[in-house]
């Protein structure tokens, strides 16, 4: 546990039934960070939020905040707030009622409450008349912004958020999450954000935790997940990809990878584990369209199956003599092909990344 | 332009016809309220407002008002209650007998009134009880709860149930969850509930009849009297009836109109000071 850790999470565990939904969850949280929890649908991150928030109890393990036993303490009384899916407004009060509404709770007195409503009205750009409008009249993007306003009226220790931007169009998407980025920066509070959306985990948060079936399979900044990640389901995760076998022949220990022909020097140094599952990753903007007598740490060639424009870039879909197909993806001022061309291509060992996986 | 409207004209002589249809019966009881004969006859010869009086200091009819009107408050309260948390147990809350909770609590709905009566009268007998209008309380809440409880889970399905999660999470006990949001959510329909419980609890016949016993309630009494002993007081209690069923319901939308001009009025002070 570091000093600086605001939540410590040891060996969480729970089961529904003879189901596992969480094994043995180990997780610190730094004072002031943005950790978004990243999982496909059934990882366990709902489980996951649900325990921290106290809405379900651990079959085993403990939470803790700053040195203090949290599981221990009932939902109602912990110093964390969650901004739900649902976003859960309530539809019968005014947007400013909603506001205090934890104020309310706390006791506070009305005028103090108001003038705190406005401030927060204000902070998220929203006009003081809002105070009295309705929640059915706000528009989407108002009422995340009503939402995280208050979240804040409760001024919690940690900000919890069950992704709360799923449900919103792209463009008012993007914008939020820049938004929600700018708060975390503003208010310094400690954020956890659960959320399925590689992309959104990437845009906002200082280091991204990724659930699989119940335990975390890599923990730690954006640029390290995506370029070094640890698993292939990491590496498929964040993304598209291309992920080779590496085989290496029991007698010679020559390195090789089924239809590609690897430079000398590089086969050498590829530091390979003979009993380990070893996989290649190079992401689609790492691979090149090769020039006719250009040449590159692995070249492989194929035929390209399907062009797809995806604005700044275009991608490729080549296949590979074994059927393999790889996506390429190139900058969409350069040079490219047509279906049904064959080319040549390749990728440097530096961009390449090398997973080590216990064989199973 | 010219066929529309004379399509609106038969839309509005189809609609006025429903209407007459719906509403003639009762007028046609008004006009025998105040009608000099002893006699249901029309048209009628000559009319008179004696009745009215002779029904305003009858002390029979004020019995019969107290005795309605003393079960119907009475099972509106009582089935209110029920269904309120009944309607969360059917809507709300994931538990093992839930699915046949849903089933049977439909039942006594689906039962034809004048047998669940029977059925009731056959148990308070086999029970020992003698049936007064007490035991019509109960007989009436077996068939009102249920409608009760539905009104209300339709309401309670509606909400979204992260609602009371974020409320738990800002801090609230069970208690204030409850003053804070689940009541005020379901309210509307805890009104409708009400109002329906009242008129139905007001009107019933067939269950009362069965159980009240030597007590009469006013529907059971204008039955008797129809069967033998017809005097203009029969229609003109008819008619009292209904006129107090219409302003129960004219006293609840008038409250529900008026709750907006409050809550401005509040506001205004609020901001006055």
């Amino acid at each position: 546990m570091s000093e600086t850790s605001i939540l410590h999470i040891a060996g969480l565990r729970k089961k529904y039934g003879d189901f596992i939904a969480l094994k043995d969850i180990d997780l610190d949280v730094g004072e002031g960070e943005f950790l978004a929890i990243v999982g496909p649908s059934g990882s366990g991150k709902t489980t996951l939020i649900k325990l921290l928030v106290g809405m379900e109890e651990q079959t085993e393990g403990s939470i803790w905040l700053r040195g203090h036993r949290l599981d221990f303490v009932p939902a109602n009384k912990r110093p964390t707030c969650m901004v739900f899916q649902s976003l859960a407004l309530f539809p019968h009060r005014s947007v400013g009622q909603n506001v205090e509404f934890p104020l309310k709770i706390k006791g506070v007195s009305p005028a103090a409450r108001k003038k705190k409503a406005l401030e927060l009205l204000e902070m998220f750009r929203l006009p003081a008349d809002y105070y009295h409008k309705s929640i059915g009249q706000c528009s989407g993007g108002e009422k995340q912004r009503i939402a995280l306003a208050r979240a804040l009226a409760f001024d919690p220790e940690i900000l919890f958020f069950d992704e709360p931007l799923s449900a919103l169009d792209y463009r008012l998407r993007k914008t939020l999450e820049k938004e929600l980025k700018n708060l975390h920066l503003r208010t310094g509070k400690t954020f956890i954000y659960i959320t399925h959306s590689l992309e959104e985990a990437m845009v906002m948060s200082d280091r991204i935790a990724i659930l699989n079936s119940g335990k975390f399979e890599q923990i730690g900044p954006a640029e390290e997940i995506y370029n070094r990640p640890k698993s292939r389901f990491v590496a498929s995760f964040m993304g598209d990809v291309n992920l080779f076998d590496i085989t290496m022949d029991q007698n010679s220990g020559q390195v090789s990878i089924p239809n590609f022909s690897i430079a000398d020097d590089v086969a050498g140094s590829m530091a390979i584990d003979p009993l380990a599952v070893n996989t290649l990753m190079v992401r689609p903007e790492s691979i090149r369209l090769l020039e006719n007598t250009e040449t590159a740490d692995f070249v492989t060639k194929g035929k390209i199956l399907g062009k797809y424009m995806l604005g700044s870039r275009i991608q490729y879909e080549i296949e590979q003599d074994d059927r393999n197909v790889l996506i390429v993806e190139t900058a969409n001022y350069s040079r490219g092909g047509t279906p049904g061309a064959t080319v040549r291509l390749g990728f440097s060992w530096p961009q390449s990344h090398l997973i080590l996986e216990a064989a199973s | 332009m010219k066929r529309h409207t004379s399509i609106n004209i038969l839309f509005y002589l189809y609609g006025l016809l429903t209407l007459a249809f719906l509403y003639l019966p009762v007028v046609a009881v008004g006009f025998a309220s105040i009608s000099k004969s002893r006699y249901l006859r029309f048209p009628i010869r000559k009319y008179a407002t004696g009745w009215y009086g002779k029904a305003l200091t009858s002390d029979t009819v004020m019995d019969l008002l107290s005795t309605s009107v003393t079960i119907a408050v009475i099972v509106t309260v009582v089935s209110l209650v029920i269904g309120f948390f009944g309607a969360l147990a059917f809507a709300r809350y994931q538990w093992r007998f839930r699915k046949l909770y849903q089933k049977l609590i439909l039942l006594p709905i689906f039962f034809p009134q004048t047998v669940l009566g029977l059925a009731l009268l056959m148990w308070f007998n086999t029970l020992g009880i003698t049936p007064t209008w007490k035991t019509a309380i109960i007989a009436h809440l077996v068939w009102i709860t249920p409608i009760v409880t539905l009104i209300i889970a339709i309401r309670a399905y509606g909400f979204d149930p992260s609602l009371e999660d974020a409320a738990r999470d800002m801090g609230c006990s069970n208690w204030q969850i409850m003053k804070e949001v689940t009541i005020p959510l379901l309210m509307p329909a805890v009104t409708s509930a009400g109002l329906f419980a009242f008129l139905l609890s007001w009107g019933n016949f067939p269950l009362s009849l069965f159980t009240t016993g030597a007590d009469s309630t006013l529907p059971e009494w204008l039955y008797a009297k129809m069967v033998s002993g017809y005097s203009p007081l029969v229609p003109t209690l008819g008619v009292l009836s209904v006129a107090a069923s219409a302003a129960v319901i004219a006293t609840a939308f008038f409250i529900r109109a008026m709750i907006p001009a409050v809550k401005q009025a509040r506001r205004n002070y609020q901001q006055a000071h």
